[in-house]
């Protein structure tokens, strides 16, 4: 339990990617899948933020001529990566989005099992 | 001036891509001499390459000279070409310049109106596939893979009827793969603290078998079995490659699945290390199980469809198989066939839908029963056709033969008979699908030289989509050829130390 309490953002990030998986995958609504994909992306790019998170740590911002503390600013490179796949996220989401609303105009649903029911026809 | 010659692999495709759409606005026709011009660059720094690489062993190159001087520390992308993704690079670049040659024909009739943006998505797909083969950074991979990823989601969008449903489905499972891929990328960078593939596979032996690592080498493996359709991530395949215009599918099937069994054999054997899968219990023989299923279910779906894309599109599921198990059984016949099958099979898919391509062209079907005597009005595209078969078949001296010789000779050696049995399983049903074809193409007709019986017109695909398919045919039996010099000199040096023989 301690090992939990002491872990916590883990314990969100893996509750976010399963929310995520499981809409994505369980889900009939192509919109509820779209919002499942960017609630699994969400729970990755929170991961990535939280390992390189340090407490009382400052901006990787270094001045004059001082030697950087490891200990005593937050790793740059996560958020720099995470900077990225935030990029990326907005891209396949626009994709995922768009595919829907032709899906949409071309079976007027969003309903998966509608939809094959109408492509069988 | 050989130095650069590593970033002229992406450069060429990535400036085609990004000046493809706008140069339409000139002159209307202006996108697929741009998109070629980039691909030859490609393709001929990636064939410089290759005999490079085999000469000095292998080159690397550091974006924008960063982290190349020690006091630049772990800043900075490295590019590597070395002996095991040199092969692939120039297969890639190579097939997609094939493949833009021959689908000029075929863009003019589906998609009429739109080639730019093909040109542009096809150049940027071809991108993403070069960047993931090239890169030496698993996080910059993690990139070029979405970049592929998304041009290809686009790339299929473009087909008619069910298309943007199996495109709906390809980008979840896409974007899952891809998001698992990212989060084994975290973990191994938790334990590492390093993306460069170099560094890592430096840093893990000392670390030991630890959870974290095993966890993220599992993530990883989920990631890339997903984006390359293995059994069981593969129910979007099938869809996505028929329901896609045949100029897409003809360079999606062969490339895409193919990359990303490459990203499985490059975290395997370079970044993970082949020790690292022999002390891993369980794991090892479950993948092979998975494989033998996958090459059984994928032959068993490729009798049952009347339509010959969906036929094709089984036939790559099938052999997505025959790669990972070749790399799962960790040993060096074993590894040296998955790594040959890689270019070989890249080979075969591309010749084999270039082969559908043109008979779809004109027959404007696919499906079996239309194909009455097709070997009189297309006995061109038809050899090609039978020669492509051959080859998945196993047919000496085709490149698929060899790979197969050394996948069993793997799976003999560890003792794998399962998979010994599915691959001469699958090459089996081959050859039925093959007489299926002959059957119906060459023998359910009167045949037109017995006097009396109507003659069969002519009707032979154009020129500019036939040369490429007998070149890719021809090329099926050029590889088988040269299969001795391109294992010896460079994929037995890509194997691990351990294994080599």
């Amino acid at each position: 339990m301690e090992n939990l309490i002491a872990n916590f953002n883990y314990v969100i990030v893996v509750i976010l990617m399963m929310i995520g998986l499981w809409a994505m995958l369980a889900q009939k609504n192509l919109i509820k899948k779209c919002i499942g994909m960017a609630i699994f992306q969400t729970g990755i790019i929170l991961f990535f933020i939280s390992i390189g998170a340090k407490r009382l740590a400052k901006v990787p911002i270094l001045s004059g001529d001082g030697v950087p503390v490891v200990d005593k600013i937050a790793n740059p490179l996560t958020q720099i990566l995470m900077l990225t796949a935030i990029v990326v996220g907005v891209a396949t989401l626009g994709m995922g989005l768009a595919l829907a609303q032709k899906i949409f105009r071309q079976h007027a649903s969003f309903d998966e099992d509608d939809i094959l029911k109408n492509q069988r026809k | 001036m050989t130095e650069q010659l590593p970033i002229v692999i992406i450069l060429g495709p990535l400036l085609a891509a990004t000046v493809a759409a706008f140069a339409a606005w000139i002159h209307p026709k202006a996108s697929h001499p741009l998109v070629v011009t980039g691909l030859v660059a490609s393709f001929a720094a990636a064939l410089k390459l290759v005999f490079l690489v085999a000469e000095k062993g292998a080159q690397k190159y550091w974006l924008g000279g960063w982290g190349a001087k020690p006091e630049h520390g772990v800043v900075g992308i490295q590019i590597t070409v070395d002996h095991l993704n040199t092969l692939l690079l120039a297969a890639v670049s190579g097939i997609a310049l094939l493949t833009a040659l021959y689908a000029k024909r075929l863009v003019n009739t589906e998609l009429p109106g739109r080639q730019r943006y093909f040109y542009a998505l096809f150049a940027l797909l071809i991108t993403g596939l070069l960047g993931i083969g090239i890169t030496g950074d698993i996080f910059n991979l993690y990139v070029f893979m979405e970049i592929a990823a998304l041009s290809s989601y686009a790339l299929i969008a473009y087909g008619k009827g069910r298309a943007y449903m199996a495109a709906f489905n390809y980008l979840i499972m896409g974007t899952m793969g891809a998001c698992l891929y990212l989060l084994g990328v975290g973990f191994v960078f938790i334990k590492t603290g390093t993306l460069n593939i170099d560094n890592i596979s430096a840093a893990l032996p000392a670390l030991g078998q630890g959870q974290a690592l095993f966890v993220g080498f599992v993530l990883i493996l989920l990631g890339a079995w997903a984006k390359m359709a293995f059994f069981p991530f593969h129910g979007w395949l099938p869809n996505a490659y028929t329901h896609a215009p045949t100029a897409s599918a003809v360079v999606l099937a062969p490339l895409a699945t193919k990359v990303a069994v490459y990203t499985m054999l490059r975290v395997m054997v370079t970044v993970y290390s082949i020790d690292y899968i022999l002390h891993s219990p369980g794991i090892q023989s479950v993948v092979l199980g998975l494989s033998s299923i996958a090459i059984v279910v994928g032959s068993f779906f490729s009798l049952t469809q009347t339509n010959l894309k969906m036929i094709a599109c089984y036939v790559v599921l099938s052999e997505i198989g025959y790669m990972v198990g070749g790399a799962w059984l960790a040993n060096e016949p074993g590894l040296t066939g998955a790594m040959y099958h890689v270019v070989a099979d890249a080979a075969m898919t591309s010749a084999l839908f270039m082969a559908v391509g043109c008979i779809v062209y004109r027959l404007g079907q696919a499906q079996l029963d239309d194909l009455r005597g097709v070997f009189f009005k297309m006995p061109v595209t038809m050899a090609a056709f039978v020669v492509t078969m051959a080859a998945l078949i196993g047919v000496p001296p085709t490149c698929g033969f060899f790979s197969k010789w050394y996948l069993i000779q793997g799976a003999a050696q560890s003792g794998v008979w399962h998979f010994v049995a599915a691959l001469l399983l699958s090459s089996l049903v081959k050859a039925i699908i093959l007489f299926r074809i002959v059957e119906i193409g060459y023998n359910r007709v009167p045949h037109p030289s017995v006097d009396g019986n109507p003659a069969i017109p002519r009707n032979e695909a154009p020129l500019s989509m036939l040369i490429p398919t007998v070149a890719m045919a021809l090329g099926l039996i050029a590889l088988g050829l040269a299969t001795s010099p391109l294992v010896n000199t460079i994929i037995a040096k890509a194997l691990p130390a351990t294994l080599a023989p």
